[in-house]
């Protein structure tokens, strides 16, 4: 079902073993827990940041999470709008985002979240855990002493976004070569290829081919 | 041996000999295995496909280093991080040397032609023989390329001075006022 | 020749005693530092541009560092500025091989927030080009890892019978692989005449090939001593790195989404089973494999028995306007578990696609798996973990 409302705690109705793994992480975490939501089936729970490692803990040897699925960023910064809609009348090359920042399932406090999904290979559950990143120092607690797969995943975290991670052996590029500037995912970094020119796939540059000529009547065909 | 350099060859009185030179060169090219994303899968199966069988044309893809090589397909996505070795590798092949572009993403960058990590078309590295166009190019699609590059090596140094600049590994200009 | 050799002494050794001998050292004195040598980027047993840095004493790998980013197109970075369509058609490149799965989980969550569904004519087709996507990649798979080991005889068989499979799937949609068929609500167009016939013909060519695999490979005295306890990874290191797919299964854990996940396309309609292995070595890789391409076909031949008529798409407006909400679509491919979460703000395109892909998981167990190994196993481990560039570094 559309979730249209915005940063706004749902009293989302939640299966029982989505009831029971919020019990759970509620039990150890207590204060820990800020929200939670029902994101067309698959179950989102924003955790504080200084509980971001020990929610990792619970999910692994309490929930039977063994599988750890992966671990992203988000910035919730508005999309820059897209070359080529100064003219009225001319098709923007790149969708149209909304220009107000509003925020996704279970709501967040500023503009960076960390989202992780881990799952059970024997209990055939999973759960989405989220949790907010302070803009001006950004730095979020490390999960490789729990998952030693968020190891990679954190260093491209890091890449893109430019978060830091509390506890990681060695956080450099994974991806981009090591004398790259900026970091890509941000919405502030821009594409440089799409301001210095469209799409070129709007515009068609060459014209229609002539239709082919009437026949004459008494033509062999 | 020099009779190319000197511009022997190219002179319209032992044209039967470059004639047979450029026979023997065109069907016995060592192709450079350089297979980066899903070009190099169609480029295999051009290769080991008995359907298509590159190797009836007389290239074989399988010289021990670059430095046996004579031709260089290159198929796929190039990266601003891989253009150093592609860079690297090319000049490693001793002259005279071609290069086919295969697929779209070495043609031009391709569908990731706004991407912040993909260099737009590998002929911004090196020079380019023959483009062959598609996403992927279809087997038979990099075959026609192979045949065209063909008939261009079996007229260089034939009424033009491509062989001689292709020995000594100089750029070779194409079309201009005088073709 | 009229010269005999004389007759060699007889030594008596104990089995044991061979190892002791390989790994002795050459002299106490000759103290020599590490070698690093470094395996690609570009190298026919990488399988695409990975370059790993390995760090050896001797023959043995003392450490290995991959070095990936040398596909790194900037695939989520893409779809932030494209509509819906258009991401489908570049994210089937993420996964060269089985193109056509990489789009379905995409789609299924964009649906999914459309509140639309797909009618069942069009799931079963999205299901049999699923696992026509799945033999093929693990076709290629079963020849080139026998070509990694060393045989050069199962690649061309494998390139030969693989054509089969890209026939069909060029038949119905038009693109030996980047198919660019799904769209939102259903597919782009319906199945040619003749082409369910065709694609019993086929399957039946793939059990076929299957079979001569079954004996010439797996079967192979030579092919076993060179994979078995190589490369052993125990189940529940695999989950915590996330490996996923047939490299989890080929270690013991009984997890397949298409039976354990939640319910998407037509597999709880269809019959089947999930291959595991117990060893987690190379061999069990390539054994789980290959069953699991005999159990496609089979499942493919089901689902050609159960397709109904019908239409082929749901009705959805022209310009696709995807309500805001989020999204987490998982599925079963053939490299592993493949994800899209997928973050709207209802415009025509995505605002954020998280894409969660099989082997940037399985590969980053490389660093802890090649501790000890030899040269030649790194290999055999490189082929057996089957990873696809593109799928690595998006």
């Amino acid at each position: 079902m559309p979730d249209g409302a915005p940063a706004e705690p749902e009293a989302a109705t939640l299966d029982p073993a989505q009831s029971e793994i919020l019990a759970t992480l509620e039990a150890e975490l207590g204060e820990g827990v800020i929200e939670h939501t029902d994101a067309l089936g698959n179950l989102v729970v924003r955790v504080r940041p200084e509980a971001w490692r020990r929610s990792a803990e619970v999910a692994k040897a309490m929930l039977g999470c063994d599988y750890l699925s992966f671990v992203a960023g988000i910035d919730w910064l508005p999309a820059p709008a897209p070359g080529g809609d100064d003219d009225a009348g001319v098709e923007p090359s790149a969708p149209v985002q909304p220009t107000e920042m509003t925020f996704g399932a279970a709501g967040s406090e500023g503009r960076f979240q960390v989202f992780a999904h881990v799952q059970s290979t024997a209990r055939h559950h999973g759960v989405t855990l989220k949790t907010d990143v302070d803009e001006a120092k950004p730095l979020a607690e490390s999960w490789v002493s729990v998952y030693p797969g968020a190891d990679w995943h954190e260093r491209e975290c890091w890449e893109m976004f430019g978060i830091g991670f509390d506890g990681h052996p060695s956080l450099r590029h994974l991806f981009l070569p090591g004398d790259f500037e900026g970091h890509p995912l941000r919405k502030d970094f821009p594409l440089l290829a799409r301001e210095v020119k469209p799409w070129p796939g709007l515009v068609d540059v060459e014209a229609m081919p002539e239709p082919d000529p009437e026949p004459e009547p008494g033509a062999v065909p | 041996m020099g009779l190319v350099e000197r511009g022997v060859l190219s002179k319209p009185a032992v044209k039967p000999l470059t004639w047979l030179l450029n026979y023997s060169r065109k069907y016995s090219l060592w192709m450079f295995q350089w297979g980066l994303a899903c070009c190099a899968i169609e480029m295999a199966a051009a290769l080991a496909g008995p359907r298509y069988d590159m190797m009836r044309l007389g290239v074989i893809p399988f010289p021990a280093s670059p430095r046996q090589a004579d031709l260089v397909v290159v198929s796929g996505t190039v990266t601003d991080k891989m253009a150093p070795a592609i860079k690297r590798l090319y000049e490693q092949i001793p002259d005279p040397k071609y290069v086919i572009s295969m697929g779209s993403c070495s043609n031009c960058g391709g569908p990731y032609w706004d991407s912040y990590s993909v260099t737009k078309g590998v002929d911004q590295i090196i020079p380019v023989d023959v483009y062959v166009p598609g996403c992927p190019p279809r087997p038979e699609a990099l075959l026609e390329g192979i045949v065209m590059l063909q008939a261009r090596i079996q007229n260089e140094g034939i009424g033009n001075t491509e062989l001689a600049a292709r020995w000594q590994g100089e750029p070779i200009t194409v079309g201009g006022a005088d073709a | 020749m009229s010269t005999t050799n004389p007759p060699m002494p007889e030594i008596q050794l104990e089995p044991g005693a061979l190892r002791h001998l390989a790994e002795a050292q050459v002299n106490v004195e000759l103290d020599t530092g590490d070698m690093i040598l470094n395996l690609g980027p570009q190298h026919p047993a990488t399988h695409g541009t990975l370059r790993l840095v390995v760090r050896l004493d001797g023959e043995r790998v003392i450490s290995a560092d991959p070095v990936i980013g040398y596909m790194h197109r900037g695939y989520e970075k893409l779809t932030e500025y494209r509509t819906y369509p258009q991401v489908t058609t570049l994210i089937n490149r993420i996964d060269w091989l089985s193109s056509f799965a990489n789009e379905v989980p995409f789609v299924d969550a964009a649906e999914r927030l459309m509140d639309v569904e797909a009618p069942p004519r069009a799931q079963y087709i999205r299901t049999i080009l699923t696992e026509l996507s799945r033999i093929a990649t693990f076709y290629l798979f079963l020849g080139e890892m026998a070509l990694q080991v060393g045989a050069l005889t199962p690649a061309f068989y494998s390139f030969r019978d693989r054509e089969y499979v890209l026939n069909l799937i060029e038949a119905a949609t038009g693109g030996r692989f980047h198919p660019n068929f799904n769209r939102i609500g259903g597919l782009k167009d319906d199945l040619p005449w003749g082409w369910i016939s065709e694609a019993r013909a086929a399957m039946a060519k793939i059990l076929d090939g299957c079979d001569e695999f079954e004996d010439l490979v797996v079967g192979n005295e030579i092919f076993q001593a060179r994979t078995r306890s190589i490369g052993i990874v125990g189940g529940e290191l695999g989950a915590a790195y996330g490996m996923s797919g047939s490299n989890l299964r080929a270690s013991g854990v009984d997890w397949d989404l298409r039976r354990d996940g939640r319910p998407y396309l037509v597999y709880p309609e269809l019959d089947f089973k999930v291959w595991t292995h117990t060893d987690g070595d190379s061999y069990a890789r390539y054994w789980v494999r290959l069953q699991e391409t005999r159990e496609s076909a089979r499942m493919v031949l089901q689902a050609l028995d159960q397709i109904p008529s019908g239409p082929i798409r749901a009705k959805v407006p022209l310009i696709i306007k995807v309500p805001a909400g989020e999204a987490w679509s998982e599925t079963e491919n053939p490299l592993g578990q493949m994800g899209y979460y997928v973050f709207s703000k209802g415009a025509t395109g995505p605002f954020r696609v998280k894409i969660r892909s099989a082997s940037f998981s399985n590969v980053s167990i490389l660093p802890w798996l090649l501790r000890g190994a030899y040269v030649p196993d790194v290999i055999t481990i490189l082929a057996s973990l089957y990873f696809i560039l593109g799928d690595i570094d998006r």
